[in-house]
């Protein structure tokens, strides 16, 4: 009763901050990338450890950020900045405003933009269970993006009308995707699967309290 | 294995007025629909609204109740989660109710809402409250 856990990420540290961008640039490798997220994982876990939570996250050190780190999984995946996207709409003064208004920096988020036909290149999330298993015998924790918000982030239409017909189309292979990793993480023996939908609340508070979201 | 879904309102932003504001009430037919153990909730800023309005949707389910605001420099007192969760504890049964932070301290790598120290302070004192808890209605 009154288990304790996060709902998944923690404050990324200037080393790390260092390491992706030199990671997104091309200029480190996506294992030498890991060997730094080790690292700050292992001081993630021990501060919940020593805090004395139950169940354990890997504090999301090795993602860009909650639904964007797919692209490094997943085939017909583009890492894209707001900024990158901003030329394919039609309404870019608009967005560029709506951004600014809602404090977003256009070049600091970046969004997994469905670019091809999607293939899991590797399972999403099981590396970062795995890791976390080495290091305590706690129950593990791991969030995914849900099926919405990604289907949702991940059609840029200008990109994504080249592989899927429409947005239920790719929802459809998102759902598959994400059906297939729930099934390899319980069978790595993760306790908990936590399903990230933020932007729910955006489809029914939105038009009440006149604002939104950029996801 | 426990599955569960989370829902904000935004944390991109220590802005307050920029985050979504409502309470759970226009989605409580999908908390009902969807076959997953636990719902994960923000209810550490007023702009969620209410406990009781979940109260029924998820009389069978778990919620995973936000104790923490992760954007803001002041950890929450122990006694302040302990009365929080106490409050719930007139629609939950405590092996319902699960105590985390409202969402995560750094979902944008580049845009994280706080520092380690802080996140350390706030999640120090959910166990803390955790273990009250325990104690008085275990």
């Amino acid at each position: 009763m009154f288990t304790t856990t996060q709902v998944g990420s923690w404050p990324r540290s200037r080393e790390l901050l260092g390491a992706l961008r030199e990671k997104n640039k091309g200029r480190m490798s996506p294992q030498a990338f890991n060997a730094v997220a080790d690292g700050e994982t292992r001081r993630c876990v021990q501060h919940q450890l020593d805090a004395g939570m139950d169940v354990i996250v890997d504090g999301e050190q090795r993602r860009d950020n909650f639904y964007s780190f797919v692209t490094d999984k997943l085939d017909g995946t583009k890492l894209m900045s707001l900024a990158d996207m901003l030329d394919t709409l039609e309404d870019k003064a608009g967005f560029e405003e709506m951004l600014d208004t809602l404090d977003v920096p256009a070049s600091a988020i970046r969004n997994p933009t469905c670019v091809g036909r999607l293939a899991r290149r590797q399972p999403l999330a099981v590396d970062e269970l795995r890791f976390v298993q080495q290091l305590t015998d706690k129950p593990v924790k791991v969030a995914l993006p849900g099926p919405y918000l990604l289907t949702r982030s991940m059609w840029v239409g200008a990109y994504t009308r080249k592989a899927y017909s429409d947005k239920l189309e790719l929802g459809q292979e998102v759902v598959r995707i994400l059906r297939e990793e729930l099934q390899e993480l319980a069978a790595a023996g993760c306790s908990f699967v936590q399903f990230d939908e933020p932007v729910l609340t955006e489809v029914v508070l939105s038009e009440e309290c006149d604002r939104r979201t950029f996801m | 294995m426990r599955t569960g879904v989370h829902i904000c309102r935004g944390n991109w932003s220590r802005k307050e007025e920029v985050l979504l504001t409502g309470d759970y009430a226009p989605l409580l037919d999908f908390f009902e629909s969807i076959k997953v153990d636990q719902m994960v909730l923000e209810y550490a800023t007023p702009r969620a609204g209410d406990i009781a309005v979940v109260a029924k949707a998820l009389a069978s389910r778990e919620i995973g109740l936000g104790v923490v605001n992760p954007r803001t420099s002041t950890a929450e007192s122990v006694a302040a989660i302990v009365e929080q969760v106490e409050a719930a504890l007139a629609y939950f049964r405590p092996t319902q109710v699960f105590l985390n932070p409202d969402c995560g301290f750094g979902c944008f790598a580049n845009r994280c809402v706080n520092d380690e120290l802080t996140a350390v302070a706030k999640i120090t004192n959910i166990a803390a409250a955790s273990r009250i808890l325990r104690e008085k209605h275990g």
